[in-house]
């Protein structure tokens, strides 16, 4: 009987112990899976910003130095390895983006143009999802930080070697602007 | 540590019950509700059964239940596999291209993305009163369908305000929930004409009826009639209890689903702002049938829910000051 008895009290702590693992793995997956939403969407505003340029050459031709910038953040954005890389590039992206929309002001024609009034939707559209992505992936973070670190999750997140996840930074603006920074200087992950 | 995700409650408050809802998870939530749905189905039926069978005999009384039963089980099945398709066929709606409505269908997977479902197909409605509905049976196969005039009268915001309220329907399996509630009343109805309709035609004084009666002598007579009342009064009380509890269940969902909309968007001003351009618009209206007037947005016939208690929707006035307090 006594056996019997330690044999139920033992399966059932194995299959909370389980229970508990498969709860972190989970939410850790989830938080990995929504910063490849916010790549996702990186990549393609990286892939629209060449076809934009050269619209955009066509009618602001002494802007070389505004080119230059947008150039270089689309050279680190596909050179940028892990989140923090990525989140540094996107932001200075959004900055020079943000002006080049804004010089388009000064080119009536320019704004006219099918093309660009297409690739403007298309990069604001973007750059609402990022600014989505970024809420559900700190959503998740958070998630998975107060799993690992409340109990009973936290006796598990050491011996399973898992440590907090860093939150993006969400910096208070409106959503229907176009430009939507990382939160500027201050945006990188932070421990 | 830096900034919290969010300074907007992720639970909601029924302020009738006191009750809390978890917004991101309601889906459980009403799965339960579905069974505890179903086991009350169950439960009325197997009452009327019981008491059918007093009053007649067990084939009239099989035949009944059996075809209430059929008759709502089709209809829960029906409305389980082909709601969306009805539903979007009904409302005249037309599937929406990222070539056509780049805007729209932008706004829509970057909901999608808040939300954390599956982008839903996006349709639009060639009509000018600003109207919206979700359906589809679960989020992987899902449809958000909104009125040119909506897309006319909003802006951005006030667009994904819309667009999330719909998300969290779809999200929470809202859409199942209520055909599940439309097929349950539906049996109760089905079983009520029928039995009224053989009353009427006289089946409780003739044929198997009376011979019982006579099988079991006077106070058998007396109990049979006491039945047969009872039996009378649930059939009409049900069906009525249950409508109401149909529609009750129905408005409360709105509120969930702008608590919802306002925690996606992290912006219950949005939302706030197109019920206000949706409540002081004067034009058309949007022409659906009574059948699927309950899945829009804010009801097609603004202004003719007099009765409260039968509304479908709650005041548009009362959402937006509850958004407001948020």
């Amino acid at each position: 009987m006594a056996t019997i008895v330690i044999l139920v009290v033992l399966a059932a702590l194995v299959l909370w112990g389980v229970s508990v693992y498969n709860r972190i793995i989970q939410l850790e997956n989830r938080y990995e899976n929504a910063w490849s939403q916010i790549d996702v969407q990186l990549k393609r505003r990286a892939d629209l910003v060449p076809n934009l340029v050269e619209t955009v050459k066509g009618y602001a031709t002494h802007e070389r130095q505004l080119f230059e910038e947008i150039a270089r953040s689309r050279e680190a954005m596909i050179n940028a390895k892990g989140v923090s890389e990525s989140a540094e590039a996107a932001n200075m992206m959004s900055a020079a983006l943000g002006r080049l929309f804004a010089l388009a002001e000064a080119y009536p024609e320019l704004k006219a143009n099918q093309n660009f009034m297409m690739l403007q939707e298309e990069l604001a559209g973007i750059e609402n999802k990022i600014a989505y992505a970024r809420q559900f992936y700190n959503d998740a973070v958070l998630q998975y930080n107060n799993a690992i670190e409340t109990v009973p999750g936290s006796f598990f997140a050491g011996p399973m070697g898992k440590t907090q996840a860093v939150f993006l930074e969400i910096p208070e603006q409106d959503r229907a602007v176009p430009s939507v920074s990382f939160g500027g200087a201050q945006g990188q992950p932070q421990a | 540590m830096t900034t919290a995700p969010s300074r907007l409650p992720d639970v909601f408050t029924d302020p009738a019950s006191g009750q809390r809802i978890n917004l991101l998870d309601y889906k459980a939530r009403n799965m339960r509700l579905s069974w505890a749905m179903a086991l009350l189905t169950a439960a009325i039926l197997a009452a009327l059964a019981y008491l059918l069978a007093q009053v007649t005999d067990i084939a009239s009384t099989g035949f009944f239940v059996g075809s209430a039963v059929a008759i709502g089980g089709a209809q829960g099945l029906v409305g389980f596999f082909l709601s969306d398709k009805i539903a979007l066929a009904a409302a005249g709606a037309r599937k929406a291209t990222a070539e056509d409505h780049r805007y729209l269908v932008n706004v829509t997977e970057a909901v999608a993305i808040g939300a954390g479902v599956p982008a839903p197909q996006v349709y639009v409605i060639d009509s000018p009163a600003p109207n919206a509905f979700a359906t589809g049976r679960d989020p992987q196969r899902s449809s958000i369908a909104v009125t040119k005039g909506l897309l006319q009268l909003l802006d951005r915001q006030e667009l994904e305000g819309v667009v999330a309220h719909e998300m969290a329907h779809i999200r929470n399996y809202d859409v199942r929930f209520m055909s599940m509630l439309v097929a349950t009343v539906g049996a109760i109805l089905v079983l009520r004409d029928l039995v009224m309709r053989w009353l009427y035609w006289g089946g409780v004084g003739s044929g198997s009826g009376r011979r019982r009666r006579s099988d079991r002598g006077g106070d058998g007579a007396r109990g049979q009639g006491v039945m047969a009342l009872l039996l009378i009064v649930l059939l009409v009380l049900a069906p009525l209890l249950a409508t109401l509890l149909r529609l009750a269940v129905s408005r409360r969902r709105e509120y969930l689903a702008d608590a919802a909309a306002a925690y996606i968007t992290r912006n219950p001003e949005g939302l706030a702002r197109a019920l206000e351009k949706i409540r002081d618009y004067r034009g058309p209206q949007l022409e659906v049938s009574e059948g699927v007037r309950h899945m829009f947005f804010v009801n097609p016939l603004a202004g003719q829910n007099a009765v409260d208690l039968m509304a479908t929707h709650p005041p548009i006035q009362e959402r937006i000051d509850r958004l407001r307090r948020m």
